[in-house]
């Protein structure tokens, strides 16, 4: 944000704005980005997972759409979900029927606004920072409750009550696997995380004690079911339960969903590079040279790479061994991650 | 715990909250949905995941074939045979043609034999790959089903190079086979395409399915079929040999030219779990697959010279009065035929035992008291086809 | 064992109700009568000599036109004339209904054919689903196709048609209805084709000489 108003404050005409004037026009620029950025990663990783499937299976992916490899088939997809019509059955519960989609994108949208892009170029520069994340992306859990439940659908029922108890489960060692890093910070801050990483690859939180390494794949994991993905595509299983909790949607309100389970990828992805892999410093100093939003972003695209190649390979779990993996094995494993490193940097000092 | 002891034990009939009720959820699976492979309907009554009653309903792709059978002459109807197990039609060819000939007393010629093995079984193969695929999408491992597949098309191309079809062949008929091999490159083709099965395919399956670990989790000890249960609801191939029974038509109620061949009856073994769960009935169709391949190798390296019809085909053929029940090895089970001859050109009662049809039964009992999820994986490794429930 | 062993056996034990055994083309089959088919299947289950522990199959059939002593009639499917009535068959329905119940041992690795019949009006044979369970369904189907009841069947509805289908389509004299739920089954309803089929030829006109000229 600093960043932003140092921009705009340079820039022609702009010397004689109040602070205030100057901060809200940084916000306006800021969101009007924050969404573009979002509603282009959609359509960059609806082509992404297509091609990445299609390798992975020994086939193409889309070919034809913009010639090149296809590239303008999730474009041409998203137009023709905004031509199709907007179906809302006919004994749904219309008011939360239409409010759903609409939180979940505000869900995953919020989170965005503390993610650390470049030194000072932050939309909301929070002392809470990485708290404010956890917190707002929970909304995308009542969405998906309400989405269940006002379709008037059991399968979708199933699938919203399923995707409630994965995603809050999961939320534990989400949270668990980063407080070792918030230890080693000492601060909420999502710059100050990023910033305490300076200096190459050693000083990344991944490799800074084995229980970081651990706390990691925790993370990882937790990243995947939090996003609803394979193996723990649970509120979708579309070989259980049809399409799970957004059955009954389509055209641009299922798009909503769509938009957001890829914005959430980005995410938690973008969370996984800014709290373990060193933000958006490069790995080597010979990197420096790529400007550090670039870095943070590759950094952010290759997690969503290896997040597609987990759920292209794997079968799913069921709905109990999702459980039992959650609560039996991987929060002992944070706490345990969270307590060996409270020692390490103890000892450290 | 059956239906009505949860509704007598459930906490709604308790004293302090008199005024909510419980009732258990219906729910309709199918028959238009994922998992049922075709359109079963499966009417579920839940309590939450857990399944307390099972009950198949069918018959939406039913044509009534028996009535057709009574109507049109005995090779008229080897086309129909074709659309009971679209997947694997030559066995189903193969099955009626042998309760034919048994009944009229036909001998078919050697080369004949063979090449109706080497169809049946390429047939039972792609068969495989289909359930063993769309087993692994079940459990929701989407990239194995492209794998298999690419062998399947394989199989098909093969199998249009000699019948002329890819899905629905006609391909034999009473006394024999309708065409001879187009050439010895297909021979060689075949052979090559077994070998690369054998050697590199199904060991890759393995390491990419068979031996995962969540697909384990998902399929090891879920919905046992113990041998007392597929013996009286008369389950029959892979299923019943995944619960530990040898048992094959093939071998036991011997048929055409497999007496001659050598091959092994692959039974679950309990490997991952215990016998007769859904992971076991699933590795029985992989080990198949190999004996399938050595079968099509004895056939082809043994092929003799010599005709390969009996019957001349535009020939009609005409049974004597009786009734036979014959039965041979399908992809899926025992394909039977209970034929009354009446002396004419045309069946007087044909009725079809489909192997589909009596695995399916088990889920009514099997099915009552486990998750949604591995109802899922049960129908899945019962491997139905719905055009040969139906009829 | 052989068919024959095994018949004698059955005999022992359900003395009159075993009606005899045939052996001839197709595989031998043993009569029974309807009342002791149950008893007859039991008793094969649970010898040790026989142990049947699968049914392999379950088919009921309409004898009807079905002639033992001659050549058998077989009634066509395309029981409709060209004007979309249906075809009328002169048969009397007097012919009976049979059941053959195919059974397989697996660890003596025999097999044995039971064969019932009853007469047309009757058209019930006791249910033998007590004793396989895959007799249930094979019932159910027999029932629903053929029309033949089950006593004390558990759950006798038809299984592969519509509840609401009048008949069971694999009677010989079965007349399939000209429309079902508001489909037209009957073929051709010519008063809407847009094709309507090709006139026969018109009467060639009579030779000048027969009929006076006009005019």
């Amino acid at each position: 944000m600093d960043a932003l108003i140092a921009l705009i404050q340079n820039a022609p005409g702009a010397a004689n704005m109040s602070a205030q004037a100057l901060h809200n026009t940084a916000a306006a620029l800021m969101a009007t980005l924050m969404f573009t950025v979002m509603a282009l990663c959609a359509i960059v990783f609806t082509w992404m997972e297509r091609k990445v499937a299609g390798f992975l299976q020994n086939r193409y992916g889309p070919m034809r759409t913009g010639r090149w490899h296809g590239w303008a088939q999730a474009v041409a997809d998203m137009l023709k979900i905004l031509g199709k019509e907007d179906i809302i059955p006919a004994e749904a519960d219309k008011g939360l029927f239409v409010f759903a989609p609409i939180l979940v994108l505000l869900g995953s949208l919020l989170a965005w606004a503390a993610i650390p892009w470049a030194p000072g170029f932050v939309a909301a520069d929070l002392d809470l920072g990485l708290f404010y994340i956890f917190a707002v992306s929970s909304l995308v859990i009542i969405g998906i409750l309400m989405a269940g439940w006002s379709s008037n659908n059991k399968w979708a029922l199933y699938g919203a009550a399923r995707g409630a108890a994965q995603m809050v489960s999961y939320e534990i060692p989400l949270a668990l696997a980063t407080i070792p890093v918030i230890m080693y910070t000492g601060s909420l801050n999502t710059q100050d995380i990023v910033i305490a990483q300076q200096g190459g690859l050693a000083n990344w939180y991944i490799f800074r004690d084995p229980f970081l390494f651990v706390a990691f794949w925790m993370y990882f994991i937790a990243s995947i079911a939090e996003t609803n993905r394979g193996p723990f595509d649970m509120p979708e299983t579309e070989s259980e339960l049809v399409a799970g909790y957004h059955t009954e949607y389509s055209g641009m309100r299922f798009a909503f969903f769509f938009l957001s389970e890829y914005a959430n990828l980005f995410l938690v992805s973008l969370i996984a590079v800014m709290v373990f892999l060193g933000g958006w410093w490069a790995p080597l100093p010979l990197l420096d040279v790529i400007p550090p939003a670039l870095t943070f972003i590759i950094k952010g695209v290759m997690m969503v790479f290896f997040n597609m190649w987990v759920r292209w390979t794997l079968p799913r779990v069921r709905v109990d061994q999702l459980m039992h993996l959650c609560w039996k094995v991987m929060i002992p494993i944070a706490l345990i991650c969270v307590l060996g490193s409270g020692i390490i940097q103890m000892v450290r000092g | 715990m059956a239906t009505e002891d949860v509704k007598a034990t459930g906490w709604a009939d308790q004293d302090h909250v008199p005024e909510i009720k419980s009732e258990l959820l219906e729910l309709n699976m199918g028959p238009q949905h994922p998992a049922t492979h075709g359109v079963l309907r499966l009417l579920l009554e839940t309590d939450g995941e857990i399944v307390y009653k099972v009950t198949p309903v069918m018959g939406y792709l039913h044509r009534c074939a028996e009535k057709i059978a009574e109507g049109v002459n005995y090779k008229q109807w080897v086309v129909y045979t074709d659309r009971f197990d679209y997947l694997a039609p030559m066995c189903c060819n193969h099955a009626y043609v042998t309760a034919l000939e048994k009944l009229m007393g036909q001998e078919v010629p050697e080369r004949g034999e063979h090449l109706r093995v080497v169809a049946a079984e390429l047939s039972r193969i792609a068969s495989h790959l289909v359930s063993l695929a769309t087993f692994g999408l079940d459990m929701g491992a989407f990239t194995p089903l492209l794998y298999m597949f690419r062998e399947r098309e394989e199989i098909l191309n093969l199998l249009e190079r000699i019948a002329g079809g890819r899905m629905l062949y006609n391909y034999m008929v009473p006394g024999g086979v309708r065409y001879d091999v187009p050439d010895d490159k297909w021979i060689k083709d075949v052979l090559s395409f077994v070998d690369m099965m054998e050697t590199k395919k199904v060991p890759e399956y393995n390491t990419l399915l068979s031996y995962n670990k969540i697909f384990i989790e998902r399929t090891a000890n879920v919905c046992v079929i113990s041998p007392e249960d597929a013996f009286t609801f008369g389950c029959t191939g892979p299923v019943l040999r995944g619960s530990g029974v040898s048992f094959d038509c093939r071998r036991d109620d011997p048929y055409g030219a497999y007496p001659k061949f050598d091959f092994e009856i692959p039974v679950g073994q309990g490997q991952m779990g215990a016998v007769g769960d859904c992971w076991d009935r699933y590795f029985v169709r992989m080990l198949e697959i190999e004996q399938s391949c050595r079968l099509i190798r004895q056939a082809l390296e043994t092929l003799p010279d010599g005709p390969y019809q009996a019957i001349e085909l535009k020939k009609p053929v005409k049974a004597p009065m009786g009734a036979v029940y014959s039965r041979t090895e399908s992809a899926k089970g025992e394909l039977g035929h209970y034929l009354i001859g009446d002396g004419g050109q045309t069946a007087f009662r044909n009725k079809v035992r489909s192997p589909s049809f009596c695995n399916l039964q088990v889920v009514t009992k099997v099915g009552v008291g486990q998750m949604v999820s591995d109802l899922v994986a049960l129908v899945g490794s019962l491997d139905i086809v719905l055009g040969e429930i139906d009829r | 064992m052989e068919a024959r062993a095994i018949y004698e056996l059955l005999a022992e034990k359900i003395g009159d109700g075993a009606l005899g055994f045939t052996e001839g083309t197709g595989d031998p089959v043993a009569d029974v009568a309807p009342a002791s088919i149950v008893d007859a299947c039991t008793f094969l289950r649970d010898d040790e000599r026989c142990d049947f522990d699968m049914m392999m199959c379950l088919s009921g059939i309409d004898w009807d036109g079905y002639d033992e002593n001659g050549k058998g009639k077989s009634v066509s499917i395309l029981g409709y004339t060209d004007l979309g009535e249906p075809e009328t068959t002169e048969r009397a329905s007097d012919g009976d209904f049979g059941v053959a119940y195919d059974l397989y041992s697996h660890r003596l690795k025999h097999k044995f054919t039971l064969r019932v019949r009853v007469t047309r009006e009757v058209a019930s044979v006791p249910t033998v689903s007590g004793v396989w369970e895959t007799a249930n369904w094979h019932e159910r189907e027999a029932w629903d196709l053929l029309g033949i009841r089950f006593a004390g069947h558990p759950d006798l509805r038809r299984m592969l048609l519509d509840e609401s289908w009048v008949g069971h389509p694999l009677r010989k004299d079965y007349q399939m209805p000209s429309e079902w739920d508001a489909v037209r089954l009957s073929g051709r309803d010519y008063a809407k084709n847009p094709f309507p089929p090709i006139a026969p030829p018109e009467t060639p006109t009579p030779p000048a000489g027969d009929k006076p000229a006009e005019g």
